[in-house]
């Protein structure tokens, strides 16, 4: 099924959700659920927080189908969803690190040789590295790298423009960079 | 970030010129600074690439499905609902006698029926008095497909495809019983266009409007 095609039928499914046929909905659920998931997971760095926000971003998005827009796709739709839940959830935990106040990249967390042994496995190890990135760095990181998406994909969810979207990417990068050669990432 | 490194990034994003994509290899070929920042950059992408996906747990579609709202129409949609949403009237021949008979008398004349919608018919169907066929007519001579959309087939894109006429008319004839129906046409399986003939039309909740079919009893 092509994108043309797979849109036609998430509107016709949409269209049907709102009819009141509120099980056809498991389509598209059992179509994004793995990468909704993995991008919260990513935001969160952890399983529990990753499903609850995952769960909660449908939720609202079926709450909300009167309001999404029949020339957007509803992946990107929820993603953006999903991406706000995320946001939220991490500034109620404070857990969040502005830009201005990283000017240069902490890696205490994954410096030492004891940590950076334990953190060998590749996805704890990337989990780790993408922890410490500044949020909106993290989202840009995750959503051009882990999910695959192009700028202009990004734009749609994040609602940021395409040079300032690449900022974020570029020093996204260079931090990830940094982390992982220190977290010994590298090494291997 | 200096010029070079935003080179880098945008190599790394295939979005250089020839040109570019030139220069910036001469440089990271006799820079080894740089060659190293791109090899360490372009090895940190990879990384985040191959990094292994989470699979949801097994239960995730089924605990959603669980957790979603119980659909509530407004009292504003429930009054509009109640006004004028489409009704059945149930009837037996008498009756129906007696009634033109009191038209009849009433006009003293001539009854003319013009449907408001030229591309549309309504004929019954042999031996079934409560069902209507409709025809529905699309003009669209660069289209190579043509489906109906609608409330009557719970808004399936494949279920009604039109049959294209020699004229670039697209028409299908489709059983309905009496009521009133949404509907769209989705033309080549991806644009959802309204009928600009339609005998009138709805908003559709996504910032377009359903085009809106009434199938009354002949």
């Amino acid at each position: 099924m092509d994108k043309d095609d797979m849109r036609t039928e998430e509107y016709s499914v949409i269209k049907q959700c709102m009819d009141g046929n509120a099980d056809i909905y498991a389509v598209l659920v059992e179509r994004y659920k793995g990468m909704v998931y993995n991008i919260a997971y990513r935001m969160l760095g952890d399983t529990d927080s990753a499903n609850d926000m995952a769960q909660e971003g449908f939720i609202s998005a079926y709450i909300a189908l009167k309001d999404f827009k029949k020339n957007s796709t509803f992946s990107t739709w929820l993603c953006s969803i999903v991406i706000n839940k995320c946001r939220d959830h991490l500034r109620s935990k404070k857990a969040t690190v502005s830009i201005d106040a990283i000017a240069e990249v902490s890696v205490s967390k994954i410096a030492t040789p004891e940590e950076a042994a334990c953190n060998r496995q590749i996805r704890h190890g990337i989990q780790t590295a993408l922890n410490e990135l500044p949020e909106e760095y993290r989202e840009a990181v995750v959503l051009k790298h882990i999910e695959g998406l192009d700028y202009k994909e990004m734009k749609d969810i994040l609602g940021i423009n395409v040079n300032a979207l690449k900022v974020r990417t570029y020093r996204g990068r260079e931090m990830l960079k940094k982390l992982l050669k220190e977290g010994g990432l590298f090494n291997e | 970030m200096n010029r070079d490194m935003e080179l880098i990034h945008r190599l790394l994003d295939g979005e250089l010129s020839e040109e570019e994509k030139r220069d910036i290899l001469i440089k990271i070929g006799s820079d080894p600074v740089l060659k190293n920042e791109f090899k360490e950059i372009e090895k940190a992408i990879h990384t985040a690439k191959n990094s292994d996906r989470l699979i949801a747990p097994a239960s995730f579609t089924s605990d959603v499905m669980g957790r979603l709202p119980i659909r509530k129409d407004s009292h504003i949609k429930m009054a509009k609902d109640f006004l004028f949403r489409g009704r059945v009237l149930r009837w037996n021949m008498a009756t129906a006698l007696a009634s033109v008979c009191l038209l009849i008398i009433v006009f003293a004349g001539v009854f003319q029926f013009k449907g408001k919608h030229d591309l549309i018919t309504y004929t019954n169907a042999p031996g079934e008095s409560n069902i209507t066929t409709v025809r529905i007519d699309f003009y669209s001579p660069d289209a190579k497909k043509v489906a109906v959309a609608g409330d009557f087939n719970k808004w399936k894109v494949d279920e009604n495809i039109l049959k294209r006429q020699e004229n670039g008319i697209w028409t299908i004839e489709i059983p309905l019983k009496p009521g009133k129906y949404n509907y769209m046409f989705v033309v080549d399986g991806k644009v959802w266009m309204t009928d600009p003939n339609a005998e009138s039309y709805q908003d559709d909740g996504f910032g377009f409007k359903n085009s809106v079919l009434k199938v009354a009893k002949l």
